[in-house]
């Protein structure tokens, strides 16, 4: 297979961070060095409009509220060392339509909220999976865990000390109160509510730099395994992304309780395995990884100027007394899942996709332009320190 | 300030290895685009063209050689006395090397940095510099790794792993004073 692309979207003057497609509509925003975030169409691939005012330094990272309707929301974390809420009321037609507005008017964003309280440069900002729960994470070592009780009025419900080092990346699960953060300390740790505290749960060690970006495989994609239930994704400086597993958790409301205990509850402990490596790509800091919802598949980018796409396959099953060679190369065995020997292999890899430039950010989204051939179509953006993001396709 | 190296050893200027003498009549084709900056210069005052880009760049141009990288960066100031790194054999040419990435899209500097003491604390500043002064200089498809040479100082890895941090260096770049004293540095750049 090979990326093909779709188009690019007009630049930025500066370097763009990172990108984030919208859960729902057919919406991606920048973080850009000019201290900006544009939102632009992926119907039309058109600029809908920019925020701006908000910080005083570049915006290193943004996110989008998941699980809210008539309204959307980002949140922006700059080096200024503040994060932003802004507000936008989509009108109804805005889900017919997918965010394409109806003039030429930039409607207008409304910066809600600063939120203050870190020491340095907020590094990245992460939505929890119900919207309920925003991460920030910065230079100063620390995790912040900010509730919203009403709208606009958030409350920090932790603050996590445990990282030695700059935080570079947060991320929740997609589906538990789970998060994860990772470090320029070179490890990932993962964090979850005890009674009343957010306690870090989970150290992975293995990495031999900075890790750059996490992200978690989505309930539902292909080899996703019910029982397994989490893996995650981890790329870093030592040019290598590798997959964890969980293997067990305690402590939980759910497991706990028919376990009886001395104290109130075991401590809330999980144990993550390091599963596999990606095949070695990049020769420069892999930047950003991420994990399709859709096929299960894995982008990543980097200062080599590379994007590569992963994908993983059931492997030739080690010679076993029982399993008949899996017939179908789509579908996971049923007989796999006890002794997982899935491989990844890459299908795909560009050299040069945003010319001579580093690339700072990868993204799958859904496929929304004219050009879609099937629901369940899927598309890259990436995006670079030419100031661009490009869109792409993976085609045969 | 106290003083981190009182009285380094210091090098001749006329036994310091350049190019730049001969070309003072006919700069070559990359001293003379020096002024169009390329990517993220925090000096930049004017706004930099398209065709500008295009001319300078790649394979176009004469190949950019070590020395024309030692050229580039031998005349940054100490921070801390009155010479360049060059006369302090902070930069020595034999510590530069380019060595082209099999793709040919994008080439690697590697610059390797002698501390004229084993703890000086100037280091990190003294290698931002450098890379200010290269990224400034060079086409956007050098990729630049700034380095304390091995066993050179005391806590260099820790340095390079600053150095060599792209978020780090750019944030680096936005604040005031830190970027007050590269600007100091960079003045005495030919």
């Amino acid at each position: 297979m090979k990326l093909q692309k779709i188009t690019s979207l007009p630049p930025h003057p500066d370097r763009i961070w990172s990108i984030a497609v919208h859960p729902t509509l057919p919406l991606i925003a920048t973080a850009s060095s000019d201290r900006t975030s544009r939102i632009s169409s992926l119907l039309t691939y058109r600029a809908l409009s920019t925020i701006d005012g908000g910080h005083k330094r570049s915006i290193r990272s943004v996110a989008w509220k998941p699980a809210i309707k008539g309204e959307s929301v980002l949140a922006t974390g700059s080096f200024d060392a503040t994060a932003g809420i802004w507000r936008r009321f989509e009108d109804d037609l805005g889900s017919s339509t997918g965010g394409e507005y109806a003039d030429d008017e930039e409607e207008e964003w409304r910066f809600a909220v600063v939120l203050d309280g870190h020491e340095n440069e907020v590094k990245c900002v992460a939505w929890s999976a119900g919207g309920n729960f925003l991460a920030t994470c910065s230079r100063d070592k620390t995790v912040w865990v900010w509730e919203e009780m009403e709208e606009d009025n958030f409350e920090t419900i932790a603050v996590l000390q445990d990282h030695t080092q700059d935080v570079k990346c947060v991320t929740w699960h997609p589906e538990e109160e789970l998060l994860a953060s990772s470090s320029y300390d070179d490890t990932v740790r993962l964090y979850r509510e005890d009674v009343d505290d957010w306690v870090c749960c989970a150290l992975l060690e293995g990495h031999t730099s900075t890790v750059w970006c996490i992200d978690f495989e989505k309930p539902g994609s292909p080899h996703y395994v019910e029982s397994r239930s989490s893996r995650l994704a981890s790329c870093s400086d030592d040019l290598s992304i590798r997959i964890w597993t969980r293997v067990s958790r305690s402590g939980d409301a759910s497991t706990v309780k028919a376990v009886p205990s001395i104290l109130r509850g075991a401590p809330v402990e999980e144990e993550w395995v390091h599963e596999a490596t990606l095949p070695k790509v990049h020769t420069r800091a892999v930047y950003s990884v991420s994990w399709s919802a859709r096929s299960g598949r894995i982008v990543s980018c980097g200062g080599d100027g590379k994007v590569a796409v992963y994908e993983e396959v059931a492997g030739e099953s080690e010679p076993g007394p029982e399993s008949e060679p899996c017939e179908s190369e789509s579908e996971p065995c049923e007989s796999e899942q006890a002794k997982p020997r899935s491989e990844w292999k890459v299908v795909a890899e560009l050299e040069g996709a945003h010319d001579v430039f580093e690339v700072n950010g990868v993204a799958w989204s859904k496929r929304w332009d004219k050009g879609r051939k099937s629901d369940g179509e899927e598309i890259i953006a990436s995006c670079g320190d030419d100031g661009v993001v490009s869109m792409w396709e993976l085609v045969d | 300030m106290e003083t981190q190296n009182a009285n380094p050893t210091i090098l001749s200027i006329s036994d310091l290895p350049s190019r730049l003498q001969q070309k003072k009549t006919a700069p070559s084709a990359l001293l003379t685009g020096l002024t169009p900056a390329y990517v993220r210069d925090p000096f930049a005052t004017g706004t930099e063209s398209a065709s500008d880009d295009e001319s300078e760049d790649d394979s176009v141009v004469d190949r950019i050689d070590e020395q024309e990288i030692y050229d580039l960066i031998a005349t940054i100031s100490d921070p801390e006395h009155p010479l360049t790194l060059g006369e302090l054999a902070v930069i020595n040419l034999p510590h530069i090397q380019i060595t082209d990435e099999p793709s040919a899209l994008t080439s690697r500097v590697l610059v390797e940095l002698t501390p004229t003491v084993n703890h000086c604390s100037l280091a990190t500043v003294i290698g931002l510099g450098v890379r200010v002064r290269l990224e400034q200089a060079l086409p956007p498809r050098f990729r630049l790794d700034v380095r304390i040479r091995e066993g050179t100082h005391s806590t260099g890895d820790q340095v390079n792993k600053q150095l060599n941090d792209k978020e780090r260096v750019a944030s680096a770049l936005e604040n005031e004073t830190l970027m007050g004293v590269v600007r100091k540095m960079l003045e005495t750049c030919k």
